[in-house]
């Protein structure tokens, strides 16, 4: 068998094995369909060994997906037991409540064999823009929010199922868009197999598991250290979403003893059947990250650094609804657990943590008839301002948790009949602090055609601002508008020539109170006009003498 | 003569070519930062004087400089402005909204180069397609230029949405502030780089405006210096996608020169592939603080107009300020001789990506340095000699790196020092072959069609390792590594590209156009050739073009043969796209529409006729230049072994060693190992084939 590992020839080996994950992103980014792969990389590309359990990632990576994709595979052994998987297929999914929480999200999963036996998955998750049906804010359960995918074999042997891509290609907008995506992995997939083969032979590895064993324990044992250093006890607070026709509570407890921790949302909540309820593979992913980012963010993310943490929510609750809750929107109560969980522990690590940003992601899809005819659907992303930090400002307009890159203005227009009217900081939006939050940003759309263009939208914090932290203020709420007249913020709406639709994202909350910021960075703030000096008076921001000083 | 000048930190080096007999005379003085003009000037002094050449037989030089990147880096550029069309004055900060770390909640922003209140918006629109939707109010400009004057400004970029389109705003807008703002340098994105993207194209333009004065001064008194001199000629200089270009055009676009140094070290390998007849290298540039590699396909550097300069966070993209221009595709990352190991939360060694740089050093240059560096274990494991370091002008304190990483890196996991060293030795050789295979995949090549050539001080020491992690059988260390910038700017042709952007279906191309486009930049080149005096029977052309499926965002680029456009043949047009597609990425999309993205059109002058100063003849081979040996660790076998030493200026051409064996010159040390043999070409080149011992364990 093979020699004990050295921590040289393991450091090599991971080293590799992350690589490929990279090399596989790279291949499916470059041969994509869409927009929202290429511009936005809404894409996880992973290696999961052969128990399952998630080992490397693509660098670049949608933080959800690494959380949720391990679940996923085990979702679809389930209806594929390991057994029964041969080389050359693919398992297909994107059932909400095994995959990433809405169906938005495909999951592919390519089992990798070796002298006969599976060695290892190579998975993908990644957005499709359009999955048919009609998804709509006011959804009342999970059938109207389009195609579920059962688990299935998309490819058997090396060949394409007819049955399940026809079956696709029926049921959504775009087949061509979203059909390429998928098969733009096949030849990822297919290229990372035989490269992930070869470097087992090279290194002369006949125990992949032995490797990915040592590497996930090493990762545990990191987090364990991390987590210990926090006091221990039980810490308890809440943020209130805007909801629909009330607001939403989400409350979180944390019971943190020894090397482990446990994050309880028992006290959230109801499910509602309003399509913004987070399956628990959405709650847990984004529980699980936001604990990564605070406590151990250099050692890499795998199943074993989240060994230590425990995530539960009460069946039935808004963050672990039962089938069929609509959940197109699961972020929209999905994203607020960071900020839940940085709200809880501000006390105890308070050099760790951010103040809350302007989101949930706020999203906008736009359909209706393009220039050539056609139907379009494009979705735009419009992120808010990042919260304020322990010792640094929050940046404007930088998407959190979640990270999606925005689409340029000028590659939007090229497809569709819309025309960008302003792309913009909004001044005092940021939430004061001695360390400030991020500004939000003001998008205003101006409908160029005569053919109707529908938007559909579903945003949070227009009741409930994004919270500052021990003694920063609250950044500012959004607001979507149309024509200048304020609009609800889940709603789809019809624009005719001349329209314009304008969104302002949120601002993020402020860290430490105002009247502790630095004179300078606040004569900075006001130079640029991000602070006005009405804003500034109100907020409690130290007195600035007057200079010339620009 | 030729004569090629590289700005680098440290030295200025000097490379000057007589064309009659093809001699090379090289010279090294001290760089002068505080006016790099001066050592420049000196070095020139001193090379015609040590050559008994006048200054009037001096027909060109060509000269590289870090200024444009060092300004960029420490935002040492001028007082900036920018105008974008109104609403978009904060997409410069905005940027493209995503984290550049996922896990690390306290990254920086990227701070842009035009704080808010420098930038301004002018009232105008201009549509996807280039129709003006809105037309410029000049009456409201007025405020703007009021503004822009009292505040200070130097430099003022214009970007405007679409300008890529139709740039008629923008040049008016350049026209009133020429005749309002004399004396202001004003840069418009229509011509700095007309791509899509406004916020790259922004980000680009502001960065030529950001430095072009300082770039103009410069440049300035540099040409007025050697005019002083008796040198009765213009300054040319190296653009970082490795052509050459007139004074005139390098003060105009300065950011094009922003990897000057670098493209003349990847200019100087392709001209070794060139004459040892390897069309395909990988150029390992191997320094202190980092590694780069660039690709040479089909004896030309693959090239790109995705770059980022300035990266704030650990060489990672999306932290410095993205530039579109045209350079030679290259990627850096922070592992070079000076990069510390140390251990990682996960118990294991990680190299990188802080280093630690000239002062204090690794621990063995005996300046303080407690961390143990990858030279550091270099020297441990024999590849480097503590008495023959830079030629022996620098004593390595041995023990002193056995100590650093006995405490920091043996010591805590339980291995021995020369174990230890050798973590630290492959752990670094395994980044840069990942980074330089996943690099080479970006391209759609395969590192094994490649040979790899190392220049900088530590990319001889890493070379072989590297190459053979990567699947490459062959490795060929140029003569003059130390000076391979200077030298490359020689040894590239003149050139002029011209890209024009324009996305059309396959299907609707008007082929009578493009050929009179085509003729109409051919011949614009040409007269640009003409006026630099070169000889229009050598002049070369390409035509190409970047395509892709509608619906993709990534074109492929490919060369397009004259016969087939002036036959007008679409559909050898589209074979040729899925030729170039199914070789990158093993498919194709049967049936899928396929549309032209970009047109290129490059002009060349002749290549130089350039050839490193020969190999000595002589006769004893390899034994004759050997002047030790010493005891060098072979990974392989998991022990030291006995390698002899070679002095490079004594090997003769035709000498042939087998590994394990060391190659010293001044700047740098070749290690081969075991299973691998060298050989002298008669250019003095080192020819190391990877596989030399078939059957053996070559990996």
């Amino acid at each position: 068998m093979s020699p004990p590992l050295s921590p040289i020839r393991l450091g090599i080996l991971w080293q590799r094995l992350t690589g490929l994950m990279d090399e596989v992103a790279q291949t499916f980014v470059r041969t994509s369909f869409s927009v929202v792969v290429r511009e936005n990389w809404d894409l996880t590309c992973s290696f999961l060994d052969a128990e399952g359990r998630q080992f490397a990632q693509s660098s670049r990576s949608v933080p959800s997906f690494i959380g949720t994709m391990p679940r996923t595979l085990a979702g679809m052994l389930r209806r594929f037991p390991k057994e029964t998987l041969e080389p050359g297929d693919v398992l297909i999914s994107n059932d909400s409540w095994l995959g990433t929480g809405h169906l938005n999200d495909i999951t592919m999963m390519q089992p990798v064999f070796r002298h006969g036996a599976l060695i290892g998955y190579l998975g993908g998750t990644f957005h499709t823009v359009d999955i048919g049906g009609a998804p709509r804010p006011d959804a009342r359960d999970s059938y109207e929010e389009g195609l579920t995918i059962p688990v299935a074999k998309i490819k058997r042997r090396g060949v394409e199922n007819a049955d399940v891509i026809a079956f696709i290609e029926a049921n959504v907008r775009e087949p061509e868009e979203t059909l390429g995506d998928i098969r733009a992995q096949f030849s990822a997939y297919d290229i990372a197999a035989a490269r992930l083969l070869r470097m087992l032979d090279e290194e002369g590895i006949d125990d992949l598991t032995a490797v990915t064993s040592e590497i996930l324990d090493r990762s545990e044992r990191s987090m364990r250290e991390m987590i210990a250093a926090i006091p221990d006890g039980e810490f308890s607070d809440e943020v209130t979403a805007d909801g629909f026709d009330h607001p939403l509570t989400i409350r979180c407890t944390i019971r943190k003893r020894g090397s482990a921790l446990e994050v309880d949302y028992t006290g959230t909540a109801e499910q509602i059947d309003r399509p913004v309820n987070s399956p628990l593979n959405f709650t847990y992913a984004y529980s699980v990250y936001a604990l990564k980012c605070a406590l151990d963010p250099v050692a890499p993310n795998n199943d074993g650094s989240l060994r230590p943490i425990t995530v539960t929510a009460p069946e039935g609750c808004l963050l672990n609804p039962r089938r069929p809750a609509p959940v197109w929107g699961r972020h929209l109560s999905g994203h607020y657990l960071p900020f839940v969980i940085y709200r809880t522990l501000a006390q105890v690590i308070p050099d760790k943590i951010a103040a809350e940003s302007g989101s949930p992601l706020w999203n906008v899809y736009f359909k209706g008839t393009d220039r050539k005819g056609g139907k379009f659907v494009r979705m735009f992303f419009m992120n808010g301002g990042h919260g304020a930090r322990p010792a640094l400002d929050g940046p404007a307009c930088l998407s959190f948790p979640s990270n999606v890159a925005n689409t340029p203005i000028e590659e939007f227009e090229n497809t569709t009949p819309l025309l960008v009217r302003e792309k913009a900081l909004i001044p005092d939006s940021g939430g004061a602090g001695r360390f400030r939050g991020g500004e939000g940003q003001r998008l205003s759309f101006e409908s160029v055609t005569d053919d109707p263009v529908t938007f559909v939208i579903r945003h949070e914090r227009v009741q409930f601002p994004p919270g500052g932290l021990l003694g920063g203020q609250p950044g500012r709420c959004g607001r979507d508008l149309v024509n200048g007249a304020v609009i609800p913020a889940k709603t789809v709406q019809t624009l005719r020539r001349g329209d314009v639709v304008t969104f302002e994202t949120p601002g993020g909350g402020g860290m430490y109170a105002p009247s502790d910021r630095d004179p300078q960075a606040l004569s900075r703030d006001i130079a640029s006009g991000l602070v006005s000096a009405e804003a500034a008076a109100a907020a409690g921001y130290p007195l600035l003498e007057r200079t010339d000083d620009q | 003569m030729r004569l090629g000048v590289d700005i680098g930190g440290t030295f200025t080096d000097l490379v000057m070519q007589d064309p009659a007999t093809g001699r090379l005379f090289n010279e090294k003085v001290l760089t002068t930062p505080d006016d790099p003009s001066r050592g420049v000037l000196t070095g020139i002094a001193s090379i015609l004087h040590k050559t008994g050449t006048p200054p009037v037989a001096v027909d060109h030089v060509i000269h590289g400089t870090t200024l444009v990147a060092n300004a960029l880096i420490e935002r040492k550029g001028v007082r900036t402005a920018l105008i974008t069309t109104k609403g978009f004055r904060d997409v410069l900060q905005i940027g493209r909204e995503w984290r550049y770390d996922t896990y690390d909640l306290m990254i920086a922003a990227v701070e842009p180069l035009v704080p808010r209140h420098l930038r301004f918006e002018a009232d105008e629109r201009i549509g996807h397609d280039g129709r003006i939707v809105g037309p410029l109010d000049e009456a409201a400009l007025a405020p703007v230029i009021a503004a822009i004057e009292a505040a200070g400004v130097e430099a003022v970029a214009v970007c405007l949405l679409h300008a890529f389109q139709n740039p008629a705003h923008e040049r008016r807008i350049k026209a009133i502030l020429t005749e309002r703002l004399p004396g202001r340098t004003i840069a418009i994105s229509s011509e700095v780089m007309p791509e899509i993207g406004e916020y790259e194209r922004a980000s680009t333009t502001v960065a030529n405006a950001y430095v072009q004065p300082i770039f103009d001064r410069y440049i300035r008194r540099l040409a007025q210096g050697i005019r002083e001199q008796g040198i009765a000629r213009d300054l040319f200089l190296m653009q970082s996608d490795g052509g050459t270009v007139h004074q005139s055009t390098a003060a105009e676009f300065p950011i094009r020169l922003v990897q000057s140094g670098p493209a003349g070290g990847v200019q100087a390998t392709a001209l070794i592939g060139r004459l040892t007849d390897e069309p395909n290298i990988l150029c390992f540039d191997m320094g202190g603080t980092t590694a780069k590699a660039a690709l040479i396909e089909g004896h030309a550097p693959t090239r790109t107009t995705d770059f980022e300069v300035a990266r704030i966070y650990r060489f990672k993209k999306g932290s410095g300020l993205p530039l579109k221009v045209p350079v030679i595709d290259m990627i850096e990352i922070g592992a070079g001789g000076g990069s510390i190991a140390r251990i990682n939360r996960m118990g294991l060694i990680q190299v990188g990506p802080d280093s630690a740089s000239a002062v204090p050093g690794p621990a063995c240059y005996g300046q303080g340095g407690a961390d143990p560096t990858v030279t550091d274990a270099d020297l441990v494991l024999g590849f480097l000699d503590a008495d023959s370091f830079l030629g022996g002008e620098m004593r390595l304190d041995a023990a002193a790196a056995r100590r650093a990483i006995a405490e920091k890196i043996a010591g805590p996991l339980g291995l021995d020092v020369v174990e230890a060293a050798w973590g630290i030795h492959e752990t670094v050789n395994e980044s840069m072959a990942q980074a330089a295979s996943i690099h080479t995949l970006e391209k759609g090549l395969r590192p094994d069609d490649f040979v790899m050539a190392p220049i900088g001080g530590a990319g001889p020491v890493h070379a072989c390792a590297v190459a053979r992690k990567m699947g490459m059988r062959r490795v060929i260390c140029p003569a003059g590594a130390g000076v391979a910038s200077a030298f490359g700017f020689l040894a590239a042709p003149m050139a002029f590209e011209f890209v024009r952007a324009s996305v059309t279906e396959l299907a609707a191309l008007d082929l009578d156009g493009l050929r009179a486009m085509r003729d109409a930049l051919e011949a614009q080149g040409r007269d640009l050739l003409r006026g630099s005096g070169l000889d229009e029977a050598a002049f070369g052309t390409g035509f190409g073009c970047a395509m892709r499926y509608v619906g993709q965002g990534f074109p492929v680029e490919l060369g397009v043969p004259d016969a087939l456009l002036d036959a007008g043949d679409r559909n050898a047009l589209l074979a040729a796209f899925e030729d170039a597609y199914r070789a990158l990425y093993g498919r194709i999309e049967e049936g899928m529409a396929a549309e032209v993205v970009s047109w290129r059109v490059v002009v060349t002058g002749p290549y130089p006729d350039l050839r490193p100063t020969p190999a000595p003849e002589g006769t004893g081979g390899a034994e004759a230049a050997r002047k030790g040996s010493r005891q060098v660790w072979d990974g392989t076998a998991g022990r030291f072994v006995e390698a002899p030493v070679y002095d490079r200026y004594r090997l003769v051409a035709g000498s042939e060693a087998p590994g394990p064996a060391i190659v010293e010159e001044r700047e740098s040390t070749l290690v081969v190992p075991s299973d691998a043999r060298i050989r002298v070409d008669a250019l003095g080149n080192l020819i190391v084939d990877l596989d030399a011992a078939a059957g053996g364990d070559a990996g």
